[in-house]
């Protein structure tokens, strides 16, 4: 019974070969898409709520590797309302980076692709229609030349590492004053520079003149971290993507700037796409949370509607097995059993089915709907179907 | 008077001239480790990078002691001296008695086997080309901890007790994920019946379902084989839930040391204070009075004088500035290294504070002058 388990994890050479056939030809039809000249009308759309600046409709990003189809993004959909902080969690590898790489098309190409779904952008250019519908260009069919003009301005993004993300060998000063070039290519250099000291002030530096002058390496992982905020906000955005912002940095730091994040937030009046692990950080920041688990979503409600009343099993273990630091138990604590199971070849139904501990016959039935349980709590498990009905 | 008489209590406890406290497993003493900057033209070294300075504690057999401060404050280095895989530059370690700092290579290697590591990242501390089985095996082989025919039952054993099936026996690190590798790592590290386990940052690398695994596990290890547990860490919550003692640490000095109960409902260091203020709860309703700290870690290399935490600390009075803090006694197994609670240095302060208002009288008017013009 094990030996025949075992096997099945490996790839005879025919199914190999076959894979990297279609593989092959999946990437050449997604890359050919991109390079055709595409009328306007073709990639824009009319929003659903205009109050939402991000409408993510049954997006699908997959990745075509050599073992198989990876479906990273498996059908998420979620809205990003103006003026609010969006909170995404999940454990690593369960889609919620390369959910955001596709909002700013940045998926690693040309593996990953994103095969199907919509993302509705409200952006400012876009006036409504006859029928008084606010326009909204859907990112997904935009062609690369055309996100140029969104990318780094409207929405932006800063990364996990610091360290990483920005250039060594250029001056702080010199990578800021090319986002302005890039997006105002109008502004003489002085006029760059000007509004680059200006950045750096907003995200709390006390010398800006000097940071401008000096290279990354010369700053600590807190100053670079505010140094890539800066460079995110110089396009006055819209939309900010922080994808785990301060897992790289210490808990005196971490604080520091997700204080400045929340500033930043309510001062420019823009929407911050939070994606982190750390349920705390969610907490303390997030108006709305949306957590998902290998590829899907999987609930989504309101900060208090999540952690006062989570409903589905993960977000319980999740929330159970970190230990608080405001209680004194010394209780074993609770630990989701198993592992994420493996994106290749994903089972037709529920993802969590094997390492859920309430577990119904329904279950092996095909992959839940999702369930509204209230106008902004929405949860996809079969346990909570019965009382919908 | 009084505060005389407590420092001297404190002192007594670990100074290098007294015989080692048989009541701890392991009792560190003073301890010092430099690394050298930059040498001149015969290659003395000119600068020291002060990575632990002066740190003392002591560790009952069976509890756990937890060490706790912002990357770069020594944490991992002191780990490592206790091992002595650095060199010690001054101070002493007793291990059961003995000390590690005069031990020799053949001696050492021998008291090794009771002092385990279990490294941070499950990805890089395995090596790819062996087996689980030959990773495991390999210590309990040269130091023959079990006669050989019986290493691979001995084995099977530690990787079932950490949660391993023994199928895994014949695969190689790359085909787990990152729990299961820090299982091996665990089942590697306690193969050899190890006393004292160090755990540097054992589950900042693992997801939040994952690690708790990992802590039950360590936990459920510790009741059956008796271990002993330093547990290095940054995520206080971690560290509250699984340890008896905590250490704070700042810029390689000891901040805080008590009891963890009470560090958590009294924290006396301002540092400490702020560092437990600045996690997270995961309750959107639970609103804390954060303290934040302002700027960066200073650059280990060159700290500030006097109390190494003055520039951040929201507390700081005119003695921090100019006098190193001594440890304090404050009840019964906590001591604060901070003027705050020296009665002494308060009065001493005082002093300072004065003769400061009369030498910067004139400055300040001008200088309040010149904000007034901005």
């Amino acid at each position: 019974m094990f030996k025949k388990k075992d096997k099945s994890g490996y790839l005879t050479i025919k199914e190999s070969r076959k894979i990297i056939k279609y593989n092959i030809k999946q990437m050449r039809y997604y890359e050919n898409e991109k390079k055709k000249k595409v009328d306007p009308s073709a990639y824009i759309t009319k929003m659903k709520d205009p109050n939402n600046l991000i409408e993510i409709d049954n997006l699908q990003t997959h990745f075509f590797t050599d073992n198989g189809t990876v479906k990273s993004v498996n059908g998420v959909s979620f809205n990003i309302p103006k003026n609010k902080i969006i909170g995404v969690v999940g454990e690593s590898g369960c889609g919620k980076s390369v959910t955001s790489l596709s909002i700013m098309q940045l998926v690693q190409a040309p593996q990953g692709q994103v095969v199907g779904g919509e993302i509705r952008f409200n952006s400012d250019d876009l006036s409504l229609d006859e029928e008084e519908n606010k326009l909204a260009y859907n990112i997904v069919k935009m062609p690369t030349k055309e996100m140029y003009k969104i990318r780094g301005k409207d929405i932006t993004m800063i990364f996990q590492e610091p360290m990483t993300s920005l250039n060594p060998v250029f001056t702080v000063g010199y990578q800021l004053d090319e986002v302005t070039f890039v997006h105002y290519p109008e502004k003489t250099k002085e006029e760059a520079k000007n509004h680059s000291i200006e950045m750096l002030k907003q995200v709390g530096i006390s010398m800006p003149e000097r940071v401008y002058k000096s290279y990354p390496h010369e700053l600590s992982g807190g100053m670079r971290q505010r140094v890539m905020i800066a460079m995110a906000l110089s396009g006055d955005p819209k939309l900010i993507i922080a994808d785990e912002p301060t897992t790289a940095l210490d808990v005196t730091i971490q604080a520091q700037i997700l204080d400045l994040l929340k500033n930043i937030q309510k001062r420019t009046k823009c929407s911050i796409m939070l994606i982190t692990h750390d349920l705390g950080v969610i907490a303390e920041m997030a108006d709305e949370v949306v957590v998902m688990y290998a590829g899907k979503v999987i609930e989504k409600g309101t900060v208090r509607e999540i952690f006062h009343d989570p409903k589905h099993p993960y977000t319980i273990g999740l929330q159970k097995s970190k230990p608080l630091i405001t209680s004194n138990t010394d209780e074993p604590l609770y630990s989701i059993p198993g592992q994420v199971p493996n994106p290749i070849n994903m089972p037709n139904t529920c993802f969590f089915k094997s390492r859920c501990n309430k577990c119904i016959k329904k279950c092996s039935n095909k992959y839940p709907s999702e369930v509204k349980l209230t106008d902004t709590h929405v949860v996809s498990c079969y346990l909570y179907e019965k009382e919908g009905e | 008077m009084t505060n005389e008489k407590k420092e001297s209590e404190y002192k007594d406890s670990f100074d290098l001239n007294l015989p080692p406290n048989p009541n701890y497993i392991l009792e560190v003493r003073h301890l010092k480790k430099y690394f050298p900057l930059e040498t001149n033209v015969f290659g003395k070294p000119k600068a020291y990078l002060h990575a632990v300075d002066d740190i003392s504690f002591g560790i009952e057999k069976g509890k756990t002691i937890g060490i706790v401060g912002e990357s770069g404050c020594g944490k991992t280095t002191l780990g490592r001296t206790i091992l002595r895989l650095y060199d010690i530059t001054d101070g002493k370690v007793f291990f059961e008695g003995e000390d590690v700092a005069k031990m020799k290579t053949k001696e050492l290697r021998k008291k090794r086997v009771d002092m385990q590591l279990i490294f941070q990242d499950p990805y890089s501390s395995l090596p790819p080309r062996m087996t689980v089985g030959q990773i495991i095996s390999e210590a309990v082989k040269v130091h023959h901890i079990v006669p050989k025919e019986k290493v691979s039952e001995h084995v099977k054993e530690i990787m079932r007790k950490c949660g391993l099936r023994e199928q895994y026996f014949d695969r190689y690190p790359h085909e787990f994920s990152g729990g299961q590798r820090q299982r091996i790592c665990i089942a590697r590290a306690l193969a050899v019946n190890p006393k004292l386990v160090i755990c540097d940052e054992p589950v900042s690398a693992l997801d939040v379902s994952i690690q708790a695994q990992i802590i039950n596990l360590l936990k459920e290890l510790q009741k059956e084989m008796g271990l002993t547990y330093i547990f290095i860490s940054h995520d206080l919550s971690v560290v509250k839930y699984i340890t008896d003692k905590i250490a704070v640490m700042y810029l390689g000095n000891m901040m805080e040391i008590g009891n963890t109960k009470e560090i958590f409902s009294e924290p006396l260091h301002p540092y400490t204070q702020a560092l437990f203020s600045a996690v997270p709860v995961p309750d959107p309703d639970e609103k804390m009075n954060r303290i934040i700290l302002e700027g960066d870690i200073p650059s280990p290399a060159n700290p500030p004088s006097g109390c190494k935490f003055h520039t951040r600390c929201s507390k700081c009075m005119e003695v921090c500035k100019v006098e190193c803090p001594k440890f304090i006694h404050y009840k019964d197994d906590h001591y604060v290294a901070c003027h705050l609670y020296d009665e002494y240095m308060l009065m001493k302060n005082k002093e300072l504070e004065e003769q400061k208002k009369l030498q910067d009288l004139p400055l300040k008017e001008e200088s309040k002058k010149d904000e007034e013009k901005d």
